[in-house]
């Protein structure tokens, strides 16, 4: 198994595949109380010249903060999440986040991190900086 | 109004109790694995904490950045007190016309006082949120 420390520049993260829908955005709104009606109501975001409801931010980010954790285990630590929301991210897409390593040092990675949706466009793009967790004695 | 005025009015502290229903709930909303860690991005939904004069609920916004930093782990059971402050308001000239950003900062203390999380989210304030059915001119 690839340790967290066997990484290099350039070495793919594991993908997270994501397949949001309109009712994961209201449950999600009940936790972040975020009500913005964009989020819930596919008429109101029509309105307010969007497709459809779209997804809150924070949810998608939650997204890569899943693919982080689930790729960093017990042997890392984040110290950092940055991202740019680029465009939005609406119910019944395909999207899959994904990530390489840009730069390493004695005890940390930095990591390029994007999401993109189906139809090949980056919907969100960032950076997050990984530290090696060391054994305790 | 939105302005560089507001430019450092901040909250009240706001303690909370990082409880083990409220991380779940958030991991199952958000279609996450929960194994009794918090996830990295649950900080991002510490939004109580009212601004004097700022009630951006009134407004259309639009989250075009985020970001955390991580000073010391976060645990269920911990205790956090954090603050919210506008960091930021500036103008840019994009293709939507005039568009303001307003930046806001929610920094989370243990209860030693010591920093354990730094949260900054940059919204893009379209416009007052419409009553009636007037488009908005929001574009994906």
């Amino acid at each position: 198994m690839k340790h967290l420390w066997d990484y290099r520049v350039n070495d793919p993260l594991p993908v997270r595949e994501w397949r949001p829908d309109i009712l994961q955005f209201r449950q999600f709104a009940e936790v972040s109380g975020n009500f913005n009606p964009v989020h819930l109501d596919d008429a109101y975001a029509r309105r307010a010249g969007l497709e459809g409801a779209v997804a809150q931010g924070v949810l998608t980010m939650a997204q890569l903060g899943a693919m982080l954790t689930d790729w960093m285990g017990e042997e890392g630590t984040l110290k950092s999440l940055e991202v740019r929301f680029e465009k939005m991210v609406r119910a019944g897409e395909r999207i899959l986040c994904s990530g390489y390593i840009k730069d390493t040092s004695l005890n940390a990675l930095i990591c390029e991190i994007m999401v993109v949706n189906d139809r090949a466009e980056k919907v969100l793009s960032g950076s997050a900086v990984v530290t090696f967790n060391t054994p305790e004695n | 109004m939105i302005s560089k005025d507001i430019i450092g009015r901040e909250s009240n502290p706001v303690r909370i109790k990082i409880e083990s229903h409220m991380v779940r709930r958030f991991a199952e909303a958000a279609g996450i694995p929960f194994s009794n860690q918090v996830p990295p991005t649950f900080v991002g939904t510490f939004g109580e904490g009212g601004i004097d004069g700022v009630d951006l609920l009134q407004y259309e916004t639009i989250h075009v950045e985020q970001k955390i930093t991580y000073y010391q782990p976060v645990s269920i059971g911990d205790c956090i007190t954090y603050t919210r402050r506008i960091t930021d308001v500036y103008e840019r000239v994009g293709r939507l016309g005039k568009m303001i950003f307003i930046v806001i900062e929610t920094k989370g203390r243990n209860p030693a006082g010591e920093p354990v999380f730094s949260c900054s989210s940059t919204m893009l304030v379209l416009g007052r949120r419409a009553e009636d059915e007037t488009p908005l001119g929001l574009s994906g």
